[in-house]
């Protein structure tokens, strides 16, 4: 799902130019004349990170974090630990509990990982967690999001005649529908190797490497029609597509593989309320959600009114 | 008197002996055919054969593995290879360890979820930058070093784990 997010994300960054993002260099991303899978050659970490924050910034404009600042210092705490396990520990790691029903979890460039309520409390212990935050983290670890668009030939192709009409067209032409329907193809493999990831993650940070297997299971076992899932199923193999690749690649390695720890996990504070329904309760610096929503909806535009489609912008991943 | 005082005693024991019950076992399916192990190891004996489809009762589990209780006999089974049955009821039933990890934590909210909306595509299109709650984001960060001396003390340490596809 990332490379969704992070294909749009792009997109936004260099449409709609916001502020958070404005250290991107967005001449060198999209240098007219060089095509899609060359520029993302030339995107560095600085430019993840900043493109990862505005992902993220939006994300927290649709489900606010949870009221629970010892809860989200928790999850930093873990998050950071399973990080820092991996090739890129020094990211600035950004980890947070949003309040939303759904059960999913999302994952930006840079190092930036939010999981839902509804995902936190169905979780066990804190190798589960670790688990997810491993399979998250891996997708940011493995730049998932950039190998996608390298290897998107269509996609480039489809930028280059693009650019015959300028940037926008760029823009749109890479969360066109065409261009996404590739992407979700790489999107599949893409899950299936963040979950070998979360595993050895969880394991190399002292956790039961079987954390994840545990909350695949649980999802295997809600029904396709269950409302906190929707998001997920939509953009997911289904979780028992996911064990099965899982187990093939596991087995050859149950033998070695540490035991581990299952530490209890933190609950949420008793004070907080259950997750909001469905709308977020707009805060300063968001756009109140319910106002103009019908006729952005039907003019198929947000943000700066730039003719982009967001809906690919932030799937969920756990997921991704 | 006395026999009020024994009526308190049968009351207790009754109560006792339900709170003793075990919880509703975890019900599986088998997903594809898969032997049963007498042991939790890929190189254990094998107990028997089952078939796709069949089931049983989880009594435990331990890594990839979960302990079984079948028709055809009682072992281990590649966890992998099962499916669990969606639990009927709306809550835990106390974490018993066949539970704790393989069912639900939650209580009361499988019902209350339903008809809910969540966190569709719809509202991340509609959603725009939230500065106030990146900068709460930004405040729960934790250091590499905090992070650390937070999982020591909770027990863990470091392991060195290649990644799979990698040769151990």
């Amino acid at each position: 799902m990332i490379c969704n997010a992070w294909i749009a994300a792009v997109a936004l960054v260099a449409v709609v130019g916001h502020a958070g993002a404005a250290s991107i260099d967005i001449g060198r991303i999209f240098d007219i004349g060089r095509d899609v899978a060359d520029a993302t050659k030339g995107m560095d970490e600085k430019d993840e990170i900043a493109v990862g924050r505005e992902v993220t910034g939006r994300l927290l404009g649709a489900a606010v974090l949870v009221a629970d600042p010892e809860l989200q210092a928790y999850v930093n705490s873990v998050g950071r630990w399973v990080a820092s396990q991996t090739e890129r520990p020094d990211l600035p790691w950004h980890f947070g509990v949003i309040d939303s029903p759904s059960i999913n979890a999302f994952a930006a460039p840079g190092g930036y990982v939010l999981i839902t309520r509804g995902l936190y409390d169905i979780l066990d212990s804190e190798a589960q967690l670790a688990g997810v935050l491993g399979h998250e983290i891996g997708h940011i670890v493995q730049r998932h999001h950039i190998t996608v668009m390298q290897k998107s030939a269509a996609l480039s192709a489809g930028a280059r005649i693009a650019q015959r009409d300028g940037r926008s067209a760029i823009v749109n032409q890479l969360i066109g529908t065409g261009a996404e329907v590739f992407a979700r193809g790489l999107d599949k493999s893409a899950e299936f190797e963040a979950d070998r990831v979360g595993v050895v993650l969880a394991a190399r940070a002292g956790y039961n490497p079987y954390g994840l297997v545990e909350v695949l299971h649980k999802l295997a076992a809600r029904t396709g029609d269950d409302a906190s899932l929707a998001l997920l199923f939509k953009t997911h193999p289904h979780p028992g597509e996911r064990l099965n690749q899982l187990g093939d690649a596991v087995t050859p390695r149950v033998p070695t593989l540490p035991t581990g720890k299952e530490p209890a996990i933190r609950q949420v504070s008793a004070d907080v309320p259950p997750p909001a329904a469905s709308r977020p309760v707009p805060t300063a610096g968001t756009r109140a959600l319910q106002e103009d929503s019908a006729t952005a909806r039907s003019s198929g535009k947000s943000g700066g009114g730039i003719g982009i489609d967001p809906a690919g912008v932030l799937r969920g991943i756990f997921g991704r | 008197m006395n026999r009020a005082f024994h009526r308190i005693l049968q009351v207790l024991a009754a109560a006792a002996l339900l709170a003793t019950l075990p919880a509703a076992a975890q019900q599986f399916a088998l997903e594809r055919d898969s032997p049963l192990y007498a042991e939790p190891r890929l190189d254990s004996t094998q107990v028997t054969q089952l078939k796709q489809g069949a089931g049983g009762e989880v009594v435990g589990k331990q890594g990839a593995w979960i302990n079984v209780k079948t028709t055809a006999g009682s072992g281990w089974l590649f966890s992998f290879n099962v499916r669990f049955q969606a639990r009927g009821d709306t809550g835990d039933t106390g974490g018993s360890a066949e539970s704790r990890g393989l069912g639900s934590r939650e209580r009361v909210r499988i019902t209350s979820t339903i008809g809910i909306r969540g966190l569709e595509e719809e509202d991340l299109k509609q959603a725009s930058f939230n500065a106030a709650q990146m900068k709460l984001l930004d405040g729960y960060v934790a250091t590499k070093e905090a992070a650390e001396e937070r999982a020591r003390g909770a027990g863990l340490a470091s392991e060195k784990v290649e990644y799979l596809g990698t040769k151990p």
